[in-house]
């Protein structure tokens, strides 16, 4: 079964994914972090023994992964197709995942919080998202009862998650955009709304591959469906810029713009060896490209797919050991084999 | 990693200084960012912003309070999960459910000022039948003597320091709080 970014785009546009994530705790059980490593277990195996039929509510089959078994490739590898959050990557970063075939549903139990629900997709449909995440949350919470307080609404570890426990995130591929001078006074000006924008690849300090994640900041005193129009405002905000952009730059330096994409084309398709960032950087040239029709594929391709499966860990866990030491030698020979031809 | 200035939301901004050969890093979340006048917001993608400056009276915010003579906010314990409130401060993190309610006058402030608001308006848990009412009369009952104690050690220090404004305000709380223990009585 595909996963959902492995899914054949069906309209390449600035929108590659939506994502909804809620953290939930028990009543009447400390934090995770107040726990001893078999207690934390030991509620790990409950809240698994509990929600073992949770595959019914959304008709998906889930696997369970011990991530305090798992290997650290494995969870980072997790991490990079954000099944699970950074917390979750770390050494004892949390206990066990539920993650549905399609890797779409993912639930954490004894990380930070007891329970990290989160759904995700590569269309752009929060509210579809969030209906899911509710029916899933209602779930579960009729087989544990949540901690909640009148005032603070649902209680988290970290004070910037009570409330609603909801981040609502939008990817969108700005390649034109963030290169641009105004980008940052553009994220400073959708941050004075609440929404925070961060790079979803990069090494720290610098974004590869110029995919943004778009999300709520606040989750205190706003209802959900305001936390979700709010990220959709910025978002339809962020991309329309985006496209305004692309189609002033097309006119303009058009022959510039396909120079570069044909490059990047002829690199990734010839490259024998390729770090991330020239990889990430390339990938997204192209994906603009097709997107703007400069480039015509003789197959479809997901590029945000290889953009996923090119990161370190994830190219670790597709290759054989024995090649392991080079893994800039088995990323471009990765992307050559899925890159198909030009028409 | 958690903003250096609130410590309670997470730093997405980094800032790389270097003055007179030593290199100095600052994690810092937008909002304290922008707070912090900055200038241009845009400075997270400028690796070459001069910063120097303003950063000088930044990390020192921390050290007022809690240090006086007869009532120590710090020391307020959870009796559940026996997290401090310093502890609290410290991680900006919670040990459990009950710490909301222990800390709850504590820290109010400091959840308004990052969230915008302190009171839930979203979704309320379908099938929380337990949360029961008998047993949490005597924790609220608890929690307002706390809150009251808490108080009135602040009212004495606002007036100490002839902060008449805070004073008026804790009056009003404490007011406020005595008549519904007296509810509760
Ligand atoms: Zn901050
Ligand atoms: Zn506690």
């Amino acid at each position: 079964m595909l996963k959902w970014y492995q899914e054949t785009e069906n309209q390449h546009d600035v929108f590659v994914a939506s994502r909804i994530r809620l953290v939930r705790n028990l009543t009447h059980c400390p934090f995770p972090v107040k726990l001893s490593g078999e207690e934390r277990k030991k509620l790990a195996e409950k809240l698994e023994e509990g929600l073992k039929d949770i595959g019914s509510v959304c008709r998906k089959d889930f696997r369970r992964i011990s991530l305090s078994a798992a290997g650290g490739t494995e969870r980072e590898a997790l991490r990079e197709r954000r099944a699970i959050g950074a917390a979750g990557a770390a050494e004892e970063g949390m206990e066990s995942l539920l993650l549905s075939e399609d890797e779409t549903v993912s639930i954490t139990l004894a990380g930070d919080d007891h329970v990290r629900l989160q759904c995700m997709s590569g269309q752009a449909e929060l509210s579809r998202l969030w209906e899911e995440a509710d029916r899933l949350d209602d779930y579960i919470n009729e087989r544990f009862p949540y901690a909640f307080h009148e005032k603070y609404g649902y209680l988290t570890a970290y004070p910037t998650n009570v409330g609603t426990g909801l981040r609502a995130a939008v990817t969108l591929h700005l390649p034109m955009l963030s290169a641009g001078k105004r980008f940052g006074k553009l994220v400073a000006e959708i941050g004075r709304f609440g929404v925070a924008v961060r790079g979803v690849y990069g090494d720290g300090n610098e974004t590869y591959g110029s995919l943004y994640e778009i999300s709520n900041q606040k989750t205190l005193g706003v209802t959900e469906e305001e936390v979700i129009t709010l990220v959709k405002q910025m978002a339809d905000r962020l991309a329309a810029s985006e496209r305004k952009m692309k189609s002033v730059t097309l006119k303009s330096h058009r022959t510039d713009m396909e120079d570069e994409i044909f490059k990047s084309y002829g690199v990734l398709r010839y490259a024998r060896k390729l770090n991330l960032k020239e990889a990430m950087t390339y990938l997204s040239q192209v994906r603009a490209g097709e997107m703007e029709g400069l480039l015509q594929f003789k197959e479809p391709v997901n590029i945000c797919r290889l953009m996923t499966e090119i990161q370190p860990a994830n190219i670790r866990m597709l290759v054989p050991e024995e090649e392991e030491n080079d893994l800039n030698q088995a990323r471009a020979a990765y992307i050559r084999k899925l890159l198909p031809e030009l028409v | 990693m958690l903003c250096e200035k609130c410590k309670m939301r997470e730093a997405n901004i980094r800032y790389t200084e270097v003055v007179g050969g030593v290199k100095t890093e600052y994690n810092l979340c937008s909002h304290c960012a922008r707070e912090m006048d900055f200038g241009h917001y845009s400075a997270v993608f400028d690796t070459d912003y001069p910063i120097g400056k303003l950063l000088a009276g930044l990390f020192g915010l921390d050290a007022d309070g809690g240090e006086n003579d007869e009532f120590d906010v710090n020391q307020v314990t959870c009796p559940t999960c026996h997290t401090a409130y310093s502890d609290f401060v410290k991680d900006s993190r919670f040990g459990c459910p009950d710490c909301y309610r222990v800390f709850d006058l504590l820290m109010s402030e400091n959840i308004k000022k990052v969230q915008g608001s302190d009171t839930h308006t979203g979704k309320r848990p379908l099938y929380n039948r337990e949360g029961g009412q008998e047993g949490a009369g005597e924790d609220e009952e608890t929690r307002l003597l706390k809150s009251i104690e808490i108080l009135d050690s602040r009212l004495k220090e606002a007036v100490q320091e002839e902060e008449y404004e805070a004073a008026a305000r804790y009056r009003d709380e404490i007011r406020e709080l005595k008549e519904r223990l007296g509810e509760h009585a």
